[in-house]
């Protein structure tokens, strides 16, 4: 289990060897219009493999700065940023697209299933970007969240929580290393948040590595660690210990 | 069951009809207009000479009297596409005792060459005659119509009334075997009819006047120039058509492939995210524009030959039948259009972020 492994890990110095995500004195500074934002500062922190962490704070704090580089959509302006003990300032754009479908599952609060395809092709069309596609495997994926029997239903034709699911599918079926959900529940009511939080719980058990974004207090409960932003600022909460309330 | 390109973009095309019917109509109408005015302009040329041939001959040749085999001379001088007709003239008296005067004329030539002539029939039998509607004035009686040269009197049956609006309606035509064996005369002038624009009609004249020395030849100017003058404006005119329809069709369609790509930059942004390759974005874009496009050709083709046809059909009296050969010039010119259309919305799926997916927009 992965908290029988990261409680033994307490010290930063360790944690860093088998971190999946490493970072060091990251910033992200926005420059334009003669002002400059530093969305994010000085951040330095670890995600080992099989962790469950929660990133939260109030808007306008840098989540979606954050997130965008550990989904390798953006780079730091300064520090040095590691996935799976790649250094991402190292990579040209096109190697961050290669190491961005390989490493990464995406699970967005809007879904963004493409509309013209069915559930099952769409869950296909990440094999397509990846390596070669294989409707056995992204069948068995779409019964793994439970939406087998509505595979050739095109997206318009499930609910919020289907198509959230679908999405899921989509994100797991290239193995990555990391699931990155942004507010993965954001758009959905109780029941299918409710579903949701269990296929991530799920997915926690069986050794998969979650960084989600959420506002939802029930939902970052769910997550081992939290870590807090708030103007840029990075409070990491220690593994299973208390979870302290930020001054916002 | 396989996901590819081409089911990703057949997908893509159908759930989207109304934007691909929109995208494919401009694709259409710019092909179709093309091929029409292509078409057109192929046999532009052939059709406005033809049409100027019936306003009659382009050069006169005038000889003195009693020049032997002159039809034949200039027949052969004017070349083997040339269409030619001896006149032969003399001024006789009717029974009213009106000097008119008498063509003795090839009636099969003549018809050929000036086809504005109005006849009410033209004359087959032997002493059978053609009266200009003027020349029948001068006339008592057109059932035995009594002519009279240097007091040889000779009976013809008049076939019917010819209307030109010339010269030609105050005249009295016969055949050239009755005129030669009445009057004993030749012909003195032949009407040349030269096939083609005005280069061929100087050529043909430097050959006549070569051949025939002695003889006047003599082009119909005014009918030579304005010809010239008229079919140069008319291709100008085509032109100038085809590139303002091009003009127009390309900014439709560039407003079409725009948004079509702008609504569906989330769909790009999110191949992106999943790995999707700058060039496997191009592909998925630009395959489908070129799919619209070559339909668009496809369909175009076919209206615009039969809107040719008609075209042709109604102005010129004649068919242009549907050309082949203009339909990798219409292809290349769709292509052009959708590839400047293209260039646009391709630079916004270059600069396309795929970490606005994360900010969901
Ligand atoms: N492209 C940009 N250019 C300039 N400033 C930016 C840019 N993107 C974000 N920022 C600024 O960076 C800061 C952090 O933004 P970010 O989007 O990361 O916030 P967030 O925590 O995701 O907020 P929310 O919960 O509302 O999504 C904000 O002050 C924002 O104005
Ligand atoms: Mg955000």
């Amino acid at each position: 289990m992965a908290e029988v492994v990261t409680t033994s890990l307490n010290e930063n110095q360790t944690r860093a060897e088998c971190a999946v995500i490493a970072l060091e004195h990251v910033s992200r500074e926005y420059t334009g219009r003669g002002a400059s934002v530093r969305a994010l500062d000085d951040a330095t922190f670890s995600i080992v493999a099989g962790e469950w962490v929660a990133i939260t704070g109030p808007s306008g704090s840098g989540k979606s700065t954050l997130v965008n580089m550990l989904g390798c959509l953006d780079r730091p302006t300064a520090g040095t940023l590691k996935i799976d003990g790649a250094d991402l300032a190292a990579m040209s754009p096109t190697e961050l697209d290669r190491f961005r479908a390989d490493k990464i599952g995406f699970i967005f609060q809007q879904f963004h299933l493409i509309p013209y395809l069915s559930a099952l092709e769409n869950v296909m069309l990440a094999q397509y970007f990846h390596s070669m596609t294989d409707e056995k495997e992204a069948r068995a994926s779409l019964e793994r969240v439970g939406m087998g029997h509505r595979a050739q239903h095109l997206p318009s034709e499930l609910s919020g929580g289907e198509q959230q699911r679908v999405c899921i599918a989509r994100a797991l079926i290239n193995n990555p290393p990391i699931l990155l959900a942004d507010e993965p529940t954001g758009n959905l009511d109780q029941a299918n948040q409710k579903i949701v939080a269990n296929l991530l719980k799920d997915l926690h058990q069986t050794g998969h590595t979650i960084v989600m974004v959420t506002h939802d207090p029930e939902m970052a409960a769910l997550a081992q660690r939290k870590i807090a932003l708030s103007h840029g600022k990075v409070f990491c909460h220690p593994i299973g210990g208390p979870v302290v309330s930020l001054r916002r | 069951m396989k996901l590819t390109l081409g089911s990703i973009i057949r997908r893509s095309l159908i759930h989207r009809r109304s934007r691909s019917l929109s995208a494919l109509t401009a694709m259409t109408v710019s092909a179709g207009v093309a091929t029409a005015l292509l078409t057109l302009y192929a046999s532009l040329d052939t059709k406005l000479h033809k049409e100027f041939r019936s306003f009659g001959a382009n050069i006169v040749v005038t000889a003195p009297a009693n020049t032997p085999n002159l039809a034949e001379q200039v027949k052969k001088a004017a070349g083997p596409e040339a269409l030619t007709a001896p006149f032969a003239y003399a001024v006789a008296t009717t029974d009213r005792g009106t000097p008119v005067v008498v063509a003795g004329v090839d009636f099969p030539a003549v018809r050929a060459i000036d086809s504005t002539w109005q006849a009410d029939a033209w004359p087959t039998a032997p002493n059978a005659a053609l009266v200009g509607q003027k020349a029948a004035n001068f006339i008592a009686d057109e059932r035995t119509l009594a002519l009279t040269f240097a007091g040889q009197k000779q009976t013809f049956a008049s076939a019917g009334h010819l209307r030109t609006g010339g010269d030609e309606d105050s005249r009295i035509y016969i055949s050239q075997a009755d005129f030669a064996g009445w009057t004993h005369a030749s012909p003195t002038v032949v009407e040349v009819q030269i096939p083609g624009g005005a280069p061929q009609v100087e050529a043909a004249l430097g050959r006549l006047r070569a051949q025939l020395p002695g003889l006047e030849v003599e082009p119909v100017r005014q009918l030579v120039e304005g010809e010239s003058r008229i079919v140069d404006k008319t291709h100008a005119l085509m032109f100038g058509a085809v590139l303002l329809i091009a003009l127009t069709v390309g900014v439709s369609v560039l407003a079409t492939l725009s948004a079509s790509v702008l609504e569906r930059r989330r769909d790009f942004a999110l191949m992106k995210a999943l790995g999707g390759t700058q060039l496997q974005m191009m592909a998925l874009f630009l395959l489908e524009t070129v799919l619209l496009a070559s339909a668009g050709v496809a369909t175009g083709w076919l209206l615009g030959s039969a809107a040719a046809w008609a075209i042709s059909e109604t102005n010129f009296h004649t068919a242009t039948l549907p050309r082949p050969q203009v339909l990798p010039l219409v292809l290349l010119l769709n292509l052009a259009i959708a590839a400047m259309a293209a260039l646009l919305p391709a630079r916004a799926l270059s600069t396309l972020e795929p970490a606005s997916l994360l900010k969901g927009e």
